[in-house]
This record gives structure tokens, sequence and C-alpha cells, in this order.
């Protein structure tokens, strides 16, 4: 009879017990991080957009200032002086929290577009960093295409 | 002394079995708009599932004995109010489709079937194999964009121009049946993380307030501190032929704030979702809340948020 009760108590504790997924993943996502010493959010940029690309399997957030980000609104084209863009790009991976998801893997590269005066003129200057560490990258080659291609992106749409 | 024992576990035993007088019923009624599936998919369900999950319960012997039955029959009652499999041809297409994705979701993060069930039911264990061939399946049924649709394109160019032209300007604060009101200004918080949900086509920004931004910098997001609000946009995934993957329509906007007395009945989170542009507020009455915590619980570790936050 005592062993009734214990099995019937301890069937019942067993099944009262909580039950929990025993996962182990990190709380942040270290691949992605950009580096501190870089001080990406002193820019004091907002989202623009973000884009995925499945060719190369890259994700990008571009972010603008809020200058660059309302004459992006207007349509203009022509460039002012004060506006800052970057694009962040990293490389894709599955969320290890949820099957049906990718999120950013490992940090691939920021290219910022500065624009300012000089000599009465607006110049722009694009500077490409690249790798983990964000080490800066001369890229004369691909330097006015980027720029065209930054500059023609439109604002997500939130309302 | 013996006698007392002997007294004791007669009153206990009496007790015991007065108990069994007590039972909720568990009705089995006819299927009329059964699962359908592969029969290897469906043979694992009815399995592991079907005794929570569906009209057909088939209770052993072990679990008719009150109050291990009391437990068995909570567990239908909720596993069933939460999905059905006898009732699944009655929810829409789409919604069929993000059910299985939450259903390989929940199996996954160990969830599904419920641990105390499983301890019981040895068998009905999902085996490694056997999520295989789940994920293949849903896998078969993931969102397939068509290049340059120009549908998809249109309807977002002229939510575009009505955005641009600000003809989207809400004049009355939109609230959640849960009492949780919108908040316009989550375009101007920190990007905590970004994603791509390939199970329905979607990609989204999640955002985080400067309380959010602050415990990311500090690394103090176990728990996140009270007045943590993210908000998780969605827009629609146009392609091109190239594979170059840009926002398209918006589709909602989601919301969860961190006050754990406030929101002490939601696990100290207030959920809000609110669609298009006009923020439209999702869910019939407050209750809506119990799907948005039935996905997220399985991230109760990381205090039930999924994203893991990009430090910028
Ligand atoms: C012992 C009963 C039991 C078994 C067996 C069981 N579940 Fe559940 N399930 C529940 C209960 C109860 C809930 C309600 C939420 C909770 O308490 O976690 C639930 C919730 C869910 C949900 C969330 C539904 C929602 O609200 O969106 C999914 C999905 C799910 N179960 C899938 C499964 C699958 C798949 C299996 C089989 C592999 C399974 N469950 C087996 C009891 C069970
Ligand atoms: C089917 C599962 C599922 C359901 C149901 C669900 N979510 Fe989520 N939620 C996710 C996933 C997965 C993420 C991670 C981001 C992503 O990939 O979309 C997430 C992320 C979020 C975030 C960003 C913070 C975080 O946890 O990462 C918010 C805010 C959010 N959800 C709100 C809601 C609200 C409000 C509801 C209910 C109206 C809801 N969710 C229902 C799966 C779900």
């Amino acid at each position: 009879m005592r062993n009734i009760i214990y099995i019937l108590f301890g069937g019942i504790f067993i099944l009262s017990s909580c039950q929990s997924g025993s996962k182990n993943i990190e709380l942040f996502n270290e691949q992605a991080k950009l580096p501190e010493t870089f001080k990406f959010d002193t820019l004091g940029l907002k989202v623009m957009s973000s884009y995925i690309n499945k060719k190369s399997g890259t994700m990008s957030t571009l972010y603008a200032n809020p200058f660059a980000l309302s004459n992006a609104l207007d349509g203009d084209k022509s460039h002012r002086a004060g506006e800052v863009l970057a694009l962040v790009t990293w490389k894709q991976q599955a969320d290890g929290n949820y099957f049906g998801a990718d999120v950013p893997g490992d940090l691939q590269s920021v290219e910022i577009i500065k624009s300012a005066i000089a000599a009465k003129n607006v110049l722009v200057s694009y500077k490409k960093y690249t790798g983990k560490n964000l080490d800066s990258a001369p890229d004369t080659l691909q330097q006015e295409k980027r720029i065209t291609y930054i500059f023609n992106q439109r604002p997500s749409v939130m309302p | 002394m013996k006698k007392i024992i002997i007294l004791t576990l007669s009153f206990l035993l009496i007790c015991f079995l007065f108990m069994q007088f007590f039972r909720p019923k568990i009705v089995n009624s006819p299927a009329s708009a059964d699962f359908q599936a592969p029969p290897n998919v469906k043979a694992i369900m009815i399995r592991a599932c079907y005794d929570c999950h569906s009209n057909a319960t088939s209770l052993r012997w072990y679990d008719q004995i009150v109050p291990v039955y009391w437990q068995v029959a909570a567990d239908i009652k909720h596993g069933r109010e939460s999905l059905n499999f006898s009732d699944w041809q009655k929810m829409a297409p789409a919604d069929q489709k993000s059910k299985l994705w939450e259903i390989v979701y929940q199996i996954s993060a160990g969830a599904m079937p419920l641990g105390s069930y499983t301890e019981v039911h040895q068998n009905a264990k999902i085996t490694r194999d056997e999520l295989s061939t789940l994920k293949a399946y849903v896998n078969s049924m993931a969102a397939v964009a068509l290049p340059d649709d120009t549908a998809k394109i249109n309807a977002a160019d002229r939510q575009y121009s009505q955005w641009r032209k600000e003809q989207f300007l809400i004049k009355q604060v939109p609230i959640a049946p849960n009492g949780v009101r919108y908040m316009p200004d989550y375009k101007n918080w920190q990007a905590i993380s970004t994603s791509a949900r390939f199970d329905n086509g979607t990609m989204r920004v999640i955002f985080g307030n400067n309380i959010a931004a602050a415990a990311v910098r500090t690394h103090h997001i176990q728990p996140w501190p009270d007045g943590t609000v993210f908000a998780k946009v969605a827009w629609d995934e146009v392609e091109d032929k190239d594979g170059n993957v840009k926002t398209g329509a918006f589709k909602q906007v989601e919301f969860m704030i961190k006050d754990k007395e406030k929101y002490a009945a939601t696990e100290g989170w207030g959920y809000a979702r609110f669609k298009t542009p006009k923020m439209i507020p999702y869910g019939k009455n407050a209750l809506f809340t119990t799907e948005c915590i039935n996905c997220h619980r399985p991230q109760k570790n990381e205090d039930f948020v999924f994203t893991q936050p990009i430090k910028h």
C-alpha cells in the first residue's frame, strides 16, 4: 500500500514538475556586431531601408541621417551638403531560434557616404570598411557605382 | 502507532477513491475537417499530438486515474483550444501554412509535445529523423517569390506614393484590445536586428526604444528592464531576377512592452499588433495575446524575446 502511495505521489510530482527546453544560445548576436571602436551609434543615423541578396546570401540595412532621409523622401536626386548614409552588410545565417527565418551572421562591410561643401561644390565622399574589424578598404573601382546605387534607394514605408 | 498509520492510509485511500468521481468530461466528437498531409507526416502528428490537439483523444488506463486525470483533462482542454487537428480545414489555407511552421518551431524548441506528457508516454517523443521529415514538408511550402512580381511592385509603389503625400496620417491613436497604444515613434528607435522570414515571404526590422538600446549597451538584457519596448515592422519582399530583395508594401508593426507588474498576466510583456498603414488593431478581444505568448513562450530563458541584439 505504501508503495502504491509513493508511486502515485511520485507520479503526480513528475507530472507537475515543469519542463523547459534546454537550449544554449548566446544572448547577443556576437557574429554580427560592429566593433565598439567604430562608434557607429554616434553617427546619429536612422533606419532607411533593408535588403536581402539571395545570390550572395547577404542582408543589408541602409541607415541615413534625418537630412538625407527627408531628401530621399522628397525624391530629390541633386545632393545637398550634410547628408550621411551608411550601408551595413552581413552574411546571412539561419536563425537558431526559429526555423523559418534568416538573420544577420558575419559582418561583411560598412559603406559610408557623406556629402559636404568644398569650394562651393557639393563633394560626395565614399568610404568602405570590410571584415569583422571593419578595416578600411580603398575601393576606387566601384565607388561611382556604389554612390549611385546608395543614393538611388528609396526609404521603406514606415507610416 | 501502527494503528495510526493504518488509519491514515485508509483515510487517504478513501479520499483517493472518492476523488475518482470528480472527472471533467473529455468528449471525442467526429472530425469533420481533419488535418491533411502526406501519410508519414500525419502519422507523426497522430502519434505525438492528437491526444491533446484533436477530438480523437485516446487515453491509457494510467491517464484515467485522478489526480493524474485532472492534469490530462486540463492539457487536453487547453491543447484543443489552441490547436485542433480535427478542425484543421476550417482554417484559411494561409493560416494552415503558418500553423505548420509554428508546429515545427514548437517541436524543435522542445516545447511540444509537453514534457510532462512524454515522460509518461515515451513513444510520443519526436525523433531527429521525424523532425527532418517535418522540416522538409514545411520547406516544400515555403513562400516562393516570383521575380519582378508586378502585382507586388505596384502595391508597393502605390503605398509609397500615398505615404509620401502623408495620406496615412493617423488622427486618433489606435489601441489594441488589451489596452496597448500604438507608438508612432518606433521608426526613430535603434534597429537591434533584422530578419528574413522565408516561411511567409516577409522581411522585418526589429527596433528597440532608448531603454532597450541602453540595456543592450550595458548588457542588461536578462531580463530586459521595465520600460523596454520592441517594435517589429514587416514588409512584403519584392525580388528582382538577380535575387535582389527590397522591402515592398508595409504589412504591420508589432510591439512588446516590458512591465513586470502591469503585464503580469502575460508573462511581463504587453503585446500589440497594428496592421496596414492605417494601423488597425489586431485581435477580437484581449485574449489575442494567447497566440503571441504561445509562440514566444519557448523563449522563456531569453525573457520571451527571440531577437539576439546586434551591438552597433
Ligand atoms: C499533453 C498534451 C499535449 C501534447 C501531447 C501536445 N501538446 Fe501542443 N499544446 C498543449 C497545450 C496545453 C498548449 C497550450 C499552450 C501551453 O500550455 O503551452 C499547446 C500548444 C501548442 C501550440 C501553440 C498553439 C497556438 O496557440 O498557436 C502548438 C503549435 C502545439 N501545441 C503543437 C503541438 C504538436 C505539434 C504536438 C505533437 C508533436 C503537440 N503540440 C503535443 C498540449 C499538448
Ligand atoms: C508563429 C510564432 C509567433 C507568433 C504567433 C508571434 N510571434 Fe512575435 N516573433 C516570432 C519570431 C520568430 C520573432 C523573431 C523575429 C522574426 O524573425 O520575425 C518574433 C519577434 C517579435 C518581436 C520582436 C522582439 C523579439 O521577441 O524578437 C515582437 C515585438 C513580437 N514578436 C510581437 C508579437 C506579437 C504582438 C504577437 C501576437 C499578436 C506575436 N509576436 C506572435 C514569432 C511569433
